[in-house]
């Protein structure tokens, strides 16, 4: 007989009452979108590692607060985020996002030719240029909604305000962005 | 979706964001070290001796602090501690600041209390400070100087500790009738978060502050005001 494993609602239950493995389960369920957001908010490797564990040790802890049959992920998310933007605020400082080197090209790619792909490599640049030009909470938003393809909750969770805000500061971080990149689109 | 939606999520997968480490075994060690079960912040009826509990706990934690704890206040959310020695600190640009710039209306919602302010002409102030999401703060000018007033829940989630030494003064005053602590010197605080628990950082605090409850609102003004032109301005407050 096979054991089923244990549903997120288990999980939470379990870790709760003080069970660890259980919290390591969803941990690694969890750290990889901890780890990118925190990363996009800061710029920095060590900053998100540390944010993201800050995030898991500090939620362990807060777990009796957390409200039963709520979506575990945009509440880890608000955590994480919360250790993200304190090291970024500390360091006075964000770390400017990078394209990967170009001839990383993930498995499966269709190889394009060399015109294209400098042609995309350039049209990248220049937008990711234009993003690093906008205010904080407006780049966040974006990085939260398009390159972390977090929901509207879980973007609202993650930079700690409003539904409503998430909606109005995409719409004016991609205003922005239109009139920058005006003529290239 | 727009073209640009398109190219900002063609961009996403572009990004070199690097891979993550298994963040699991240095989480479950940390907590097996603290031996630290998640903490029961619903048992509202402990709640309040929670927070001194764990105050307390803290000031021991620290080995500076450990020599002796002298006397004991609490007002509101807000516990004070006097120790013999002050725990490493650090100030409080470092420590983040006072938190996120919001408008108040964004600020009140995400605190959940309206803030008490004093008298203002216009709109008031357009910019209040959200620590976690437990403590608001706005800049106020007082006798041409800059004032801090704070105010979060005193309702059993949320608390701050303050450690003090001999050499700062902490006296019982009033303010509209009601129990006030005066604090003159240099001191430490620490914050517990709604949110967040227990916030580990400690941060060096070197005005004058008062604290007071007005309803379920623990405020605090700081600044380098003296205590009659504090009590007055905490008068005004509403």
């Amino acid at each position: 007989m096979v054991d089923r494993p244990l549903d997120e609602t288990e999980l939470v239950e379990r870790a709760r009452r003080g069970d660890l493995r259980a919290w390591e389960t969803i941990v690694r369920t969890h750290q990889g979108i901890a780890f990118r957001t925190a990363y996009v908010l800061t710029g920095s490797a060590a900053d998100a590692e540390e944010a993201a564990q800050d995030g898991f040790v500090k939620a362990y802890r807060a777990l009796g607060r957390f409200r039963r049959g709520a979506p575990l992920r945009p509440w880890l998310l608000r955590i994480v985020a919360n250790e993200a933007r304190n090291r970024r605020r500390s360091a006075a400082r964000r770390e400017r996002l990078s394209l990967r080197a170009a001839a990383e090209a993930r498995p499966g790619d269709a190889v394009p030719s060399p015109e294209a792909a400098l042609l995309s490599r350039e049209s990248h640049e220049q937008l990711l240029a234009a993003i690093e030009r906008l205010s904080d909470e407006h780049r966040d938003a974006i990085a939260c909604r398009y390159f972390l393809d977090l929901s509207e909750d879980e973007t609202a969770a993650a930079l700690h305000v409003r539904r409503g805000t998430v909606k109005s500061r995409v719409s004016r971080a991609l205003e922005r962005l239109r009139e920058e990149l005006e003529g290239e689109l | 979706m727009t073209s640009l939606e398109l190219r900002l999520r063609a961009l996403g997968h572009e990004l070199d964001i690097p891979p993550e480490r298994d963040l699991a075994p240095a989480v479950i060690e940390r907590l097996s070290l603290s031996r630290t079960r998640p903490f029961p912040w619903r048992r509202a009826g402990v709640l309040a001796l929670a927070l001194v509990a764990i105050a307390v706990g803290a000031a021991f934690a620290v080995p500076q602090a450990r020599t002796a704890i002298l006397r004991f206040f609490h007002i509101g959310g807000e516990t004070i501690i006097r120790v013999e020695t002050l725990p490493p600190a650090v100030e409080r640009a470092q420590a983040g600041g006072f938190g996120m710039p919001v408008s108040r209306p964004e600020a009140e919602h995400t605190l959940g209390f309206r803030l008490m302010l004093p008298p203002f002409h216009g709109s008031g102030p357009d910019r209040v400070y959200v620590l976690g999401d437990s403590v608001g703060t706005v800049i106020l000018r007082s006798h041409g100087r800059p004032v801090l007033l704070s105010e979060f829940s005193s309702a059993g989630e949320m608390g701050l500790k303050k450690l003090t030494v001999n050499q700062t003064s902490v006296q019982w005053v009033r303010v509209d009738g009601r129990d006030a602590i005066w604090i003159r010197g240099t001191h430490t605080l620490t914050y517990f978060d709604r949110q967040l628990g227990f916030r580990e950082q400690t941060i060096r605090i070197r005005g004058n502050v008062l604290v007071w409850t007005g309803g379920r609102l623990t405020l605090r003004l700081e600044g380098s005001l003296t205590r009659a032109q504090a009590i007055a301005l905490a008068r005004t407050i509403d």
